[in-house]
């Protein structure tokens, strides 16, 4: 592009672009700044200041240091794929995007790790060393665009992290520049920095609160010799369920274990990458195992007998590697999908155990019917992890207030059975008053004092995670009196 | 800890829309097809132009919300509006990616309309345009005296002289790059046939076809036309080449121009009125003639119906001699292929792995595997004489994805084939740009023996 000239007289502007060397590294223009006034979460939206988009570290710790010294609030933003909002500017934030880092810095397959840049993509990083045999296991359903600078942030998870666990326990090692600019390094080499405060564990998933993520050494994993991936049809979603909950019980661990219900079968039908699911199912699973060659056949044949104990209509195993991508390019698009029978969608993400499965959706279908609005529901049955996707139109007035009230009561049911109201994409916006669904005010302070180490003047992504003493009295008050105390 | 839990003053939800729409013209864009976003972002990764700047307003989703927030009055059309919606290479990548189809390509068109009729083009831009897409492609006879007189250009001597003492220097540096690749121009084969109503079929008849020769094409790639021609009647075919016949428009949509465009459809949509099958080896061409529906949303509606109907005839010349049949040359070819998918057949039509079928059942030729071969090559039209800079910097990474060690690239599109035999000339490659038809043809004449082409020495 060709070089541009700043025409602006805000001295910050002029600033920030110069410490980013030059004006197509920054957006100062309100059409520009409208593209990012939200990010995968739609219910709010905010302009931002400025985008700008440095090129290292060292710039990244120069654009911190300079908002820091001059009150102006800023926030890290990276593909902007989050559902709960973490990248959205409520205070007119300085955006730091950080997709020109978008470096694969390094890969050591001897000691299983490689490093990356923040902006570098998920899915590049496993095929980037798929044909040496190794794979990234997180796999977030946005993999194919989402950062992992985000994912650090989000703690992200996926359909795989049933047995391989979600992105912090893949991380290896982190560089931070914290909100007064200085630069840090969290476990250098790969080696876990075990004395001391688990620091790496804090970081990860603080949802751009603490500091911001500008260099990450991932762990990465030998590709399994051999996966395989079943289908099931349930015509009643208990049974479905209680299929879920047979498998664990009989000591299968699957890679994967996925579920969808009616609604999100038409989505996902009606959308971009059919398979032929039938329309008039409750429930289908989709289950994958992988491992070592000679055992997988078992397995399988255990996973079919387990469903059809429970009555299962149909299931079968994907017949070669075509058919399995489809059933997963089917599956992994289905948020985006529920455009097709929806023009607005809100996405929940909600923890259950698993026993707990039938109840909590005969709750959320309660829910559906008492708001008016169809509720979809897609999730990693496997870990008890619920995506019910509320449907709504934000053109009619008081929809998009009703469907966010259906959201928090579909969270609220998951807490009122043990669970939790948050497994992947985080709290953000969302989700702020929720955390009083699980957090006392008490635990509540504990973790914002965590916070005001880190980021005392508070400049660094503010009003995100807890919620907000402007809509909870109670908790200012108490608030109040322990900072008094203190 | 003043600012500790700083008061935040929480946004409200966003349940009002302002009715003030600031498109001020008719046919303007299709609230259904942004009603399907739920700006999710699985387009971004699929797009060049984000692939490029990293920046959200130059991505599918941040175009659909801006011109979403045209219509909801948060933004006029102005020349910043203006910007990426222009720089957009219409490539139809994120349709493909897009989890809920929205129709990316659709908006950006439906956006261009607006914008052009706001702010008509002026000054060398506005005269341009006017010389070349209202001036030059909708008029057949003009088109022949071009091709006339780059015949003469290359043949008399002048092609010589001005390259030699640098007088093409004077033009921009994309303009000399393409001349530099300048095919050999030919007779054009609405000119050789123009007096036969029907090309009969070699042997039997099977079906009967109409033939849409292109403007671009007929001029600059007037064999490719003629090897489209000899594959079709080969094959049982008889083709047609209705006279009244014109371009397509997918270069004026493209620009915004959509009267024209419309103007154009319907002279197409009369001129094929009497055809089963509309065949097109142009994949741009073969887009945009079963998008003409597109045109007559708003505008002159008693044309929509008429215009759904022609599209459903409308094929392009790969996926029919797939579908129906065609005879397996057999004659070797050994040469090592690779194949780009040119955007307006992969993503636009969903043609991709037919004419790899073709190319694969031409004995001796060897597929070779491009990586991001569905990307785009940075022609998307007239974009690379539009957006230079950007077009380069797509073919730049376009010719990082094609392999070292192949003797041809085959594609299905004249814009991508200019664009690539700039790369080719441009990175020092050697490979031979070629239309998959053509192969075919060449296969098929050898095979009858007959001399001249040193394509399979």
């Amino acid at each position: 592009m060709a070089v541009k000239k700043i025409k602006t007289k805000d001295k910050h502007i002029k600033n920030l672009a110069t410490i980013v060397g030059d004006a197509s590294s920054i957006l100062y223009q309100k059409v520009d700044l409208l593209a990012y006034e939200c990010d995968g979460f739609t219910v709010y939206k905010h302009s931002p200041k400025a985008v700008v988009f440095p090129k290292n570290t060292n710039e990244v710790s120069a654009l911190v240091k300079y908002c820091s010294d001059n009150q102006l609030p800023f926030l890290a933003r990276g593909a902007g794929t989050g559902l709960s909002g973490g990248a959205i500017p409520l205070n007119n934030e300085v955006i730091i995007s950080l997709v020109k880092m978008k470096k694969l810095l390094n890969v050591d397959l001897e000691n299983r790790l490689a490093v990356v840049q923040p902006g570098y993509v998920n899915l590049k990083l496993t095929n980037s060393i798929s044909d040496k045999g190794y794979y990234y296991a997180p796999d977030p359903s946005s993999q194919s665009c989402c950062t992992i600078g985000g994912n650090v942030a989000e703690n992200a998870g996926g359909a795989h992290c049933l047995k391989y666990g979600v992105t912090t326990n893949h991380i290896l090692g982190l560089e931070v520049v914290l909100p007064n600019g200085d630069i840090i390094e969290l476990s250098e080499n790969g080696i876990l920095d075990v004395p001391g405060y688990d620091l790496l564990g804090l970081l990860t998933g603080s949802e751009g609160t603490l500091g911001i993520v500008t260099k990450i050494t991932v762990r990465i994993l030998k590709s399994p010799e051999s996966k395989q991936t079943v289908l099931a049809y349930f015509d009643r979603v208990d049974d479905g369920s209680q299929a879920v909950s047979d498998i664990i019980s009989a000591g299968i661990v699957p890679a994967a274990l996925e579920m969808m219900d009616k609604t999100a079968i038409e989505a996902v039908e009606s959308a971009a990458f059919p398979v032929g699911h039938p329309r008039d199912i409750a429930a289908v699973l989709l289950i994958e195992v992988d491992g070592i060659a000679a055992g997988i056949d078992e397995q399988i044949n255990q996973i079919l007998e387990v469903c059809k104990k429970r009555n299962v209509r149909e299931v079968r195993e994907a017949k070669d590697e075509q058919e399995r991508a489809s059933w997963w390019a089917n599956r992994k698009t289905g948020f985006g999908a529920m455009g097709a029978i929806s023009p607005d969608y809100l996405v929940q993400d909600g923890v259950i155990p698993r026993s707990k499965l039938p109840e909590v959706l005969k709750r959320i279908e309660q829910i559906s019917q008492e708001s008016g609005l169809r509720i979809a529901n897609i999730f990693h049955a496997g870990d008890g992890n619920l995506h019910p996707l509320v449907l709504f139109d934000a053109r009619i007035p008081g929809e998009t207030d009703k469907a966010i009230l259906a959201g928090s009561a579909c969270l609220q049911a998951c807490a009122d059975v043990g669970g939790t109201i948050t497994g992947e994409h985080g709290v953000g916006i969302e989700k702020r008053e929720e955390m009083r669904f699980v957090f006392n005010d008490e635990e509540i302070i504990a973790q914002t004092n965590i916070r005001e180490v880190f980021n005392p003047k508070n400049l660094l992504n503010a009003g995100k995670l807890f919620p907000t003493p402007g809509r909870c009295g109670e908790i200012k008050q108490v608030m109040k009196e322990a900072t008094t105390v203190s | 800890m003043s600012l500790r839990e700083k008061d935040l003053g929480k946004g409200p939800a966003c349940t009002t829309m302002k009715s003030l729409s600031n498109y001020l013209w008719s046919d303007h864009p299709d609230e259904k097809k942004w009603a399907d976003c739920t700006h999710c972002g699985m387009c971004l990764e699929s797009c060049p132009t984000y692939e490029l700047t990293g920046q959200e307003q130059h991505s599918p989703r941040g175009r659909v919300h801006l011109i979403k927030s045209v219509a909801e009055g948060k933004l006029e059309v102005n020349s910043h509006f203006m910007e990426p919606v222009f720089a957009c290479l219409d490539c139809r990548a994120c349709t493909t990616a897009c989890p809920a189809n929205v129709d990316v390509g659709g908006l950006i068109e439906e956006a261009r309309g607006q914008i052009r009729q706001a702010m008509p083009l002026k000054g060398w831009k506005g005269a341009v345009s006017k010389v070349f897409l209202q001036g030059l492609f909708p008029h057949q006879n003009r088109l022949n005296s071009l091709g006339s007189f780059l015949r003469f250009y290359q043949k008399s001597g002048m092609q010589k002289v001005i390259r030699k003492s640098k007088l093409i220097n004077i033009m921009p540096q994309h303009l000399v790059e393409m001349e530099a690749i300048m095919p050999e121009i030919q007779p054009s084969v609405r000119q050789k046939y123009k007096n036969e109503n029907v090309i009969k079929a070699k042997g039997k008849t099977k079906n009967e076809v109409a033939f849409l020769t292109g403007c671009v094409m007929d001029v600059m790639f007037s064999d490719i036309n003629d090897s489209t021609i000899n594959v079709l009647t080969r094959n049982g075919n008889d083709v047609s080449i209705p006279q009244n016949q014109t371009c397509c428009g997918a270069l004026h949509v493209h620009a915004g121009d959509r009267d024209t465009g419309r103007k154009l459809a319907k002279q197409n949509i009369e001129a094929f009125s009497g055809a089963e099958k509309v065949i097109v080896n142009a994949a741009g061409c073969g887009c945009m003639l079963k998008e003409y529906a597109e045109l007559f949303r708003e505008e002159e509606p008693e044309w929509h119906e008429k215009a759904l109907l022609f599209s459903t005839k409308v094929e392009d010349i790969s996926k029919y001699l797939h579908d129906t049949g065609f005879e397996k040359p057999k004659a070797t070819i050994n040469k090592r292929v690779t194949y780009h998918d040119a955007c307006h057949l992969a993503h636009g039509q969903g043609v991709r792995n037919e004419p790899r079928d073709i190319l694969l059942a031409i004995p001796g030729v060897e597929m070779v595997h491009m990586q991001n071969s569905d990307r785009c090559c940075g022609s998307a039209g007239i974009y690379n004489i539009t957006n230079p800079e950007m077009a380069g910097a797509v073919l730049e990474s376009k010719m990082e994805n094609v392999p070292e060690d192949v003797e041809m690239i085959s594609m299905g599109n004249p814009g991508c084939m200019l664009q690539m035999a700039i790369g080719v000339k441009k990175y020092g490659r050697n490979q031979k740009v070629v239309h998959t038809i053509q192969l075919l043809d060449w296969a098929y004449q050898k095979e009858d023996g007959i001399e001249g082409k040193d394509i399979w020495q």
